[in-house]
């Protein structure tokens, strides 16, 4: 088998004249990040103090100078950082400390990878008893504090340094037979679902072409981090007598040579090497942190969680009339800061309305906009996201500036929302039936009791059997169907007057899907509620919803009575919808998709945002935004709307 | 529950036995290395002495037999006497010994753990921020810092130049209790400035994670308020990987406590185990890995405990 019968795998080298390689993206990110940059500063000199330590020291690092005046002295034109008890040079022995320190570097970390990471390979790879085996084995060996299995080490042979550093190479091999195994095991995972990739193929090339790739970012963000440890615990045996000789210019040695001193003759004594060892370490954690930053792996920096609010300019246009009307949104856009200072517009110009007892649908593909438009009419916009433009009213009050405790006495309360991934919504560390009660004894004024005797009856109300013993158990022992019946009771508990459901249905099968949307529908008659059911499924819509939206790249491209959309839909997505489903779909073979993905926010196209996959598009699509233009009581954005366009059966469309 | 912990307790057995005989090991190894009868009796020793000192020390038998009779001896408390003064007991020794270093440790953990958690919750609430930015940059400083290093500093601020705190020295509990805790201070703070940045640091950044999730996301649309989402929903899912951190740092902290306790002039185990390894006081140093090692199980089985009063799905499988 040769490599170019495997198209789909990454390869490095085939496009080597490309401008922004993510090699030269990987400097470019280091050099911008000033941490970064510092870090490599220091490294530079602490490399030419290695390599070549006269050339930087500017006395003779054991050269004694005992006359009196020159012990203990501060830093002067002579002796740039004063000298010790022995009027030595501290400048000059601290540079000449940098050598032991990459020394210690290089013992312990040849024993740590070399020991470590064929380990890891090995059991990862291997897997099964031996693997569990060695692993618990590697465990014991993590758990035991560095500095002990080092003198351990030092016992059996004898102190110095180069012994400290196999014990403490041995003690960090631990970490990367950890962290090899963790690689391996995953990429094996990823490797046997897609098993045609791997066939014939020896486990060397395996583990050179896919594993050892992915490895190497991991590894050497670990590296850079385990190293400034080592030096740590190279200085703290040093300190303690059985690292270093005593008269090595190292830096652990100089600052035991300071403890007995520094009371006595100034803090000065320990400020030298301690400075030197507290930056490099400080470099070498912050090297890694930069690695980690350039590869692009931790995104948890801006993990933002309540948004703070921001001035949204108003709507241009006004809201619906009527006591029925509970939610009425008018003109909201929504936007994200990228990373790179660019914004992204995730909603543009979204409007909508809902009526008691009405149900509206919102269809649209993944990444229309859908879920997004009912957080953030509720003021739950994910950070760092924010409206900026726009209305809302709820049951005829203006919110679209409530502040986050405004918010809490309206959500849960007078409108409840069911969200797609049932299990993932419930908190795993809390008993459901206490999350159950939150809204009752938030919103109801109930004490536990009362709220518990309450959250049983509605978990029967939603059928879920046997509900005093479920309200005891934990979310990950219900499955997908029982919690999202546990979902439905929680955004009913309070009487809402709206329940959003975002795919309430979708991750289920289809027998409980149909018993979830009865069991909605019959809510809603009992009550008069209004409901918003967001879904990409038209099947859903047909089945439930009275009037509905369709949204398409951040914007409505459709409004329309439940029955105009499925007999005279007036726009060409809206079209395109009702031909991928299964029911529509005349011939036989696969199901009919929409040619094309949905553009990222980042990228919107200038005209129309589906004229790249519009059957119906012609040039003017491509350059003018077409507008939300008012048809009768229906909506529609469409350039070619209203003029010579027929929107064909799908059976011509196939012809 | 109670079983959960039954099973946690029943996995520490093997540890134990794994650290035994590591630890008896060493002592083997220490003999290859170099007649431990030898250093016994001194420099000139004569082969009488030696003769002796092996045959009472049982170094003639087979290994397995020594270490049955060995591990049969530690079990029942016996952990021999010091190579070099035969009156002294290392379980006295270490009895001695053991308590500042506890201490110590101890306070440490309680300082860096409680400190460590409230500051990484502040951090988590607004990331990015500036309170947020200057922990950060704080945590980065400290953990670049050996804890020694620490308790120089402090020792010499605290102690030397404001007087607040004796600068060195430590007052045992049965003397003086205030006088005990006043002497805990300043090391402890050494100690557990690094376990509060890594604290800090784990935590804020789980609890980020956390506070980004689809269950907080679920709460706020319950119309939960701001303090019950970070304590009550935020908090316990983030705490999962501190614990896990806080384990290994408490680990790290037995080791590192050796020297804070040079540094403040403490006689604890650090200053006994420094001076059997340059001494080669084989029996001192066994019996003090031993109790290390044990003390370490201790902390790893308070670990999984924790663990499982967090996580209902390790405390319910298993
Ligand atoms: S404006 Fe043009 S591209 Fe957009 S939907 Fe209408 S016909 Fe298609």
């Amino acid at each position: 088998m040769t490599e170019s019968q495997l198209p789909s795998e990454p390869s490095g080298d085939a496009s080597p004249a490309k401008p922004d390689s993510p090699r030269r993206r990987f400097w470019r990110r280091m050099f911008r990040n000033p941490l970064g940059v510092f870090s490599m500063i220091w490294f530079a000199i602490l490399i030419v103090a290695w390599i070549w330590p006269e050339l930087l020291a500017t006395h003779d690092p054991f050269k004694q100078d005992v006359t009196l005046q020159r012990l203990y002295e501060g830093p002067s034109g002579d002796h740039w950082l004063g000298t010790d008890q022995f009027g030595r040079d501290f400048y000059s022995r601290v540079i000449h400390g940098a050598g032991l320190a990459f020394r210690s570097i290089i013992i312990a970390m040849t024993i740590a990878v070399g020991v470590g990471v064929p380990l890891g390979l090995f059991s990862g790879w291997r897997g099964g008893r031996l693997d569990r085996a060695i692993m618990w084995v590697n465990d014991v060996f993590f758990s035991l504090p560095i500095i002990l299995l080092a003198m351990a080490v030092i016992i059996i042979l004898n102190p110095s340094l180069d012994n400290a550093m196999i014990g403490v190479g041995i003690a960090m091999s631990t970490r990367f037979t950890r962290l090899t195994r963790a690689v391996t095991l995953q990429e094996k995972e990823e490797l046997y679902v897609d098993s045609a990739r791997i066939t014939g193929l020896s486990t060397r090339t395996i583990l050179s072409r896919y594993i050892a790739p992915n490895l190497m970012s991991s590894l050497i963000v670990q590296a850079a981090i385990i190293s400034g440890a080592i030096i740590l615990i190279g200085a703290t045996l040093s300190f303690l007598g059985i690292g270093s000789s005593l008269d090595d210019p190292d830096w652990g040695v100089m600052l035991n040579r300071g403890r007995e001193l520094f009371r006595v003759h100034g803090v000065w004594q320990i400020v030298p090497p301690g400075g030197a060892l507290i930056l490099t370490v400080l470099a070498f954690n912050l090297l890694g942190d930069a690695i980690r930053d350039a590869i692009g792996r931790d995104a948890s920096n801006n993990a933002l969680t309540i948004t703070k609010r921001v001035s949204v300019a108003p709507a241009s246009t006004s809201h619906a009339e009527g006591d029925d009307v509970v939610l009425s949104v008018r003109d909201m856009d929504v936007e994200f800061p990228g990373t790179d200072g660019r914004i992204s517009q995730v909603l543009e110009g979204v409007s909508l309305d809902v009526r008691a007892g009405e149900t509206l649908g919102v269809v649209g593909e993944s990444g229309s906009g859908k879920s997004m438009t009912m957080l953030s009419a509720l003021g739950l916009t994910p950070a760092p996201g924010r409206m900026t433009r726009g209305s809302v009213q709820f049951d005829g009050r203006d919110v679209t500036n409530l502040s986050e405790g405004e918010w809490q006495q309206i959500r849960g309360k007078d409108v409840g929302i069911i969200f797609q991934e049932p299990i993932a919504v419930l908190n795993p560390a809390i008993k459901v039936g206490k999350q159950i009660m939150e809204p009752l004894m938030i919103h109801m004024d109930m004490n536990r009791d009362e709220a518990r005797a309450r959250a049983a009856e509605l978990l029967a109300e939603v059928r879920v059997p046997d509900p005093e013993r479920r309200l005891d158990q934990y979310p990950h022992e219900f499955s997908g169907g029982m919690a999202q019946r546990v979902g439905i009771a929680m955004a009913l508990a309070c009487e809402p007057k709206l329940l959003i459901a975002d795919e309430p249905s979708t991750a289920l099968d289809v027998t409980v899907q149909g018993q979830i949307l009865d069991l909605m529908a019959e809510v809603q008659q009992r009550r008069n509620m209004a409901i918003i059911l967001i879904t990409h499924d038209l099947g859903v819509i047909a089945e439930a919803a009275d009037r509905v939206l369709v949204m398409y790249g951040g914007q409505v491209m459709e409004t329309a009575s439940a029955g105009d959309v499925f007999f005279n839909p007036k726009h060409p997505y809206s079209k395109a919808l009702l031909d991928t489903m299964p029911q529509n779909h005349s011939g036989e073979g696969a199901l009919a998709v929409i040619p094309g993905v949905v553009p990222s926010a980042t990228a919107w196209p200038a005209g129309c945002r589906f004229a790249p996959r519009c059957a119906h598009a012609i040039d003017d699509c491509v350059t003018t935004m077409p507008p939300l233009e008012q048809v009768e009581s229906d909506m529609v954005r469409c350039l070619r709307h209203g003029t010579d366009l027929v929107l064909a059966d799908p059976a011509e469309a196939d012809a | 529950m109670a079983k959960y912990i039954g099973i946690r307790v029943l996995a520490t057995i093997p540890l134990l036995f794994a650290i035994a005989v590591v630890t008896f090991l060493i002592a083997v190894a220490m003999e290859a290395n170099g007649s431990i009868a030898g250093q016994v009796c001194g420099e000139g020793a004569t082969i009488e002495c030696i003769a002796e000192v092996e045959e009472s020390l049982g170094l003639n038998d087979p290994l397995p037999s020594r270490f049955v009779s060995w591990l049969g001896d530690v079990v029942q408390g016996d952990l021999g006497v010091s190579l070099l003064d035969r009156n002294a007991g290392v379980g006295e020794l270490i009895g001695e010994r053991i308590w500042p270093s506890l201490s110590i440790v101890g306070l440490s953990l309680i300082i860096g753990i409680s400190l460590g958690m409230l500051m990484g919750i502040i951090a988590a609430i607004q990331p990015g921020g500036l309170v947020d930015r200057i922990f950060s940059i704080t945590a980065a400083s400290v953990i670049a810092a050996p804890g020694f290093l620490i308790g120089m500093m402090l020792s010499w601020g605290i102690g030397v130049e404001l007087g607040w705190l004796s600068p060195i020295g430590y007052t045992p509990f049965g003397e003086s209790v205030t006088g005990w805790f006043k002497s805990l201070i300043l090391p402890s703070i050494a100690l557990g400035m690094p376990t509060l940045a890594i604290v800090q640091r784990q935590l804020r950044s789980s609890m980020a994670n956390a506070l980004q999730s689809r269950y907080v996301l679920a709460a706020r649309a319950r119309g939960v308020g701001r303090a019950t989402l970070i304590g009550r929903h935020a908090l316990p899912n983030a705490m999962i990987p501190t614990i896990t951190v806080i384990g290994f740092r408490a680990a790290a902290a037995i080791g590192l406590t050796t020297a804070i306790e040079i540094v403040f002039g403490i006689r604890g185990m650090g200053e006994l185990l420094v001076t059997s390894i340059l001494n080669r006081n084989v029996t001192v140093l066994q019996g003090g890995m031993l109790v290390v090692g044990l003390v370490v199980a201790t902390v790893n089985l308070l670990v999984d405990i924790s663990y499982g009063f967090l996580n209902p799905k390790v405390r319910l499988n298993k």
